[in-house]
């Protein structure tokens, strides 16, 4: 089960991943946002185990593919007013776009084929990876994981002040 | 783009500045079969993330490999140390001391079928105070330049020197924040950062500031520099308080200069890292204020015909994300245009609308 991991210690927030992913897509999937605190990191779908978006969506246009790449099936999504996934998502990796197809999520570059997520080619830190699931407890280094966790309280609680600070 | 080179279109590109925006447009445009010739004034491909960012943010051995695969895999020649001129008077910025060539961009227009320009932000914002020319004021290029290209070994240049030394930094953007951790690296005795605004609106933002005082150095915020003097050489700044008063345009506080007792501060060295400007070579020939206006017949494309231009030099100082989507959007535009061109049907197109979204 593959998914996407981003090494936010080797992050700087540079922006490339969504550049190149708004320059494929128009619509970018992974999105950079800066915290209260003025860090610049992009945020990102996860493509959880157990997805949240999945379990609440209605019309279940959200589903998990056999490599294990959580997709949105664009023609079933209502477009409902209450965005469900968007407000359930952990992760803020649902974005709502305001034009006709109403959500949009990461699918990992499947249209891409074997070439994989340009997000991954492009990152010039090598801070975004495809990863096995099951090898991600391995991947994560000590200060990949306080970095995250930096991101994650930002998430949470954006007005609180940064932890470690 | 793709996995393996494709076969060739028989078409030449030159791309000018082998930066982000360039080397985006350089992968895009060597994946659909041109033949791509990459021009850079420095003895690296890479730009500001080899010379400007330090190591540890972006290792420079990502940047060579994808050089490397570009050159061998996908055949793109890239000549460095070379500068290309217009017809106007070249201006100087850091890193001219490399160029050991010139070449024009007449030639390049004819010897290929489209030019790329992708020069990106090298001269600095100078401070406009009294002394602010005294020898030992650097802008932060400037200061973080030779230190970068000192690790290179390739050091024609006089590196300042930092050991021991009391360091002033002005502004609190991300260039400061290199500038004052390589100043701090370096062996620099004291380090102040000097911000005319509170940490709460410094553009590095709080924790980067928390950062930099954890290193050592001292963060000194809503003060202003009014003077630098010395005999012949940077000696003392003075700074003078700032409050806080209604936000600008930007959204921030602006800051004003209080009167009252300055603030003096001796400092052997002032580096002011208060901001870069598009310098694109040609300006004028390329008539670049109405690209920049949107007043274009092509999206991207200049004043001169089969001259396209993208990243820093078009937008103005920006982040490597924003130079990469220019440099791919620009590659995409020229391929565009060079494609109905090779069919004679560019006329079919010349009246399309450009958008106002496509300019972003």
């Amino acid at each position: 089960m593959k998914t996407l991991y981003l090494d936010y210690s080797k992050c700087i927030g540079c922006g490339t991943c969504e550049a190149v992913c708004k320059f494929l897509y128009k619509i970018p999937k992974i999105v950079m946002t800066r915290t209260s605190y003025g860090l610049t990191v992009p945020l990102y779908c996860q493509h959880c185990e157990d997805p949240k978006c999945m379990k609440v969506c209605r019309q279940k246009a959200i589903f998990k593919d056999k490599q294990g790449i959580v997709r949105l099936r664009e023609e079933l999504c209502s477009g409902c007013k209450t965005k469900n996934c968007l407000v359930a998502c952990p992760y803020v990796a649902i974005m709502c776009t305001g034009r006709e197809s109403p959500v949009s999520k990461c699918d990992m570059c499947v249209t891409r084929g074997a070439l994989g997520p340009a997000c991954v080619e492009m990152c010039p830190c090598d801070a975004l990876m495809v990863e096995d699931r099951k090898d991600l407890d391995k991947r994560e280094t000590p200060a990949a994981r306080e970095a995250y966790e930096r991101v994650r309280k930002y998430i949470i609680c954006p007005d609180c002040p940064a932890p470690g600070s | 783009m793709c996995k393996s080179p494709p076969s060739k279109n028989g078409l030449k590109v030159a791309i000018i500045g082998a930066g982000p925006s360039g080397l985006a447009a350089t992968g895009y445009l060597a994946c659909m079969g041109y033949q791509v010739e990459v021009y850079d004034k420095l003895p690296r491909a890479g730009g500001l993330m080899t010379f400007g960012i330090p190591g540890h943010r972006i290792p420079a051995s990502n940047i060579e490999e994808s050089v490397k695969q570009l050159e061998n895999d996908y055949g793109v020649v890239f000549k460095l140390c070379t500068k290309i001129c217009g017809s106007e008077p070249m201006h100087q910025e850091a890193g001219d001391n490399y160029v050991f060539d010139y070449k024009s961009l007449g030639g390049r227009v004819e010897d290929n079928d489209a030019v790329l320009i992708c020069t990106g932000t090298w001269k600095s914002r100078k401070l406009n105070i009294s002394g602010g020319s005294l020898p030992g004021v650097y802008s932060g290029l400037e200061f973080l330049f030779p230190v970068r290209a000192a690790q290179y070994n390739i050091a024609k240049m006089e590196v300042p020197e930092i050991r021991g030394k009391n360091i002033a930094v002005i502004g609190a953007g991300f260039t400061a924040v290199d500038v004052v951790h390589s100043a701090v690296a370096e062996g620099a005795k004291n380090v102040y950062l000097i911000y005319r605004r509170t940490r709460n609106e410094a553009p590095c933002g709080t924790l980067e500031m928390d950062l930099m005082e954890k290193s050592g150095a001292k963060c000194l915020e809503l003060v202003s520099p009014v003077r630098i003097t010395g005999p012949d050489r940077v000696r003392m700044i003075e700074l003078a308080r700032c409050r806080l008063a209604d936000p600008d345009e930007s959204g921030r506080c602006r800051p004003l200069v209080c009167d009252g007792e300055l603030l003096n501060l001796e400092v052997d060295l002032v580096v002011a890292a208060i901001g870069e400007i598009a310098t694109p070579p040609f300006a004028h020939d390329l008539g670049l204020e109405d690209v920049r206006k949107g007043q274009i017949r092509w999206l991207h494309m200049t004043g001169m015909d089969s001259v396209f231009v993208a990243g820093d030099a078009l937008t103005g100082p920006s982040s490597i994300g924003k130079a990469v989507y220019s440099g791919l959007k620009a590659a995409k535009s020229l391929d565009q245009w060079l494609t109905l061109k090779r069919q004679n049907r560019l006329q079919e197109y010349t009246g399309e609308i450009i958008r106002k979204e496509d300019l972003r």
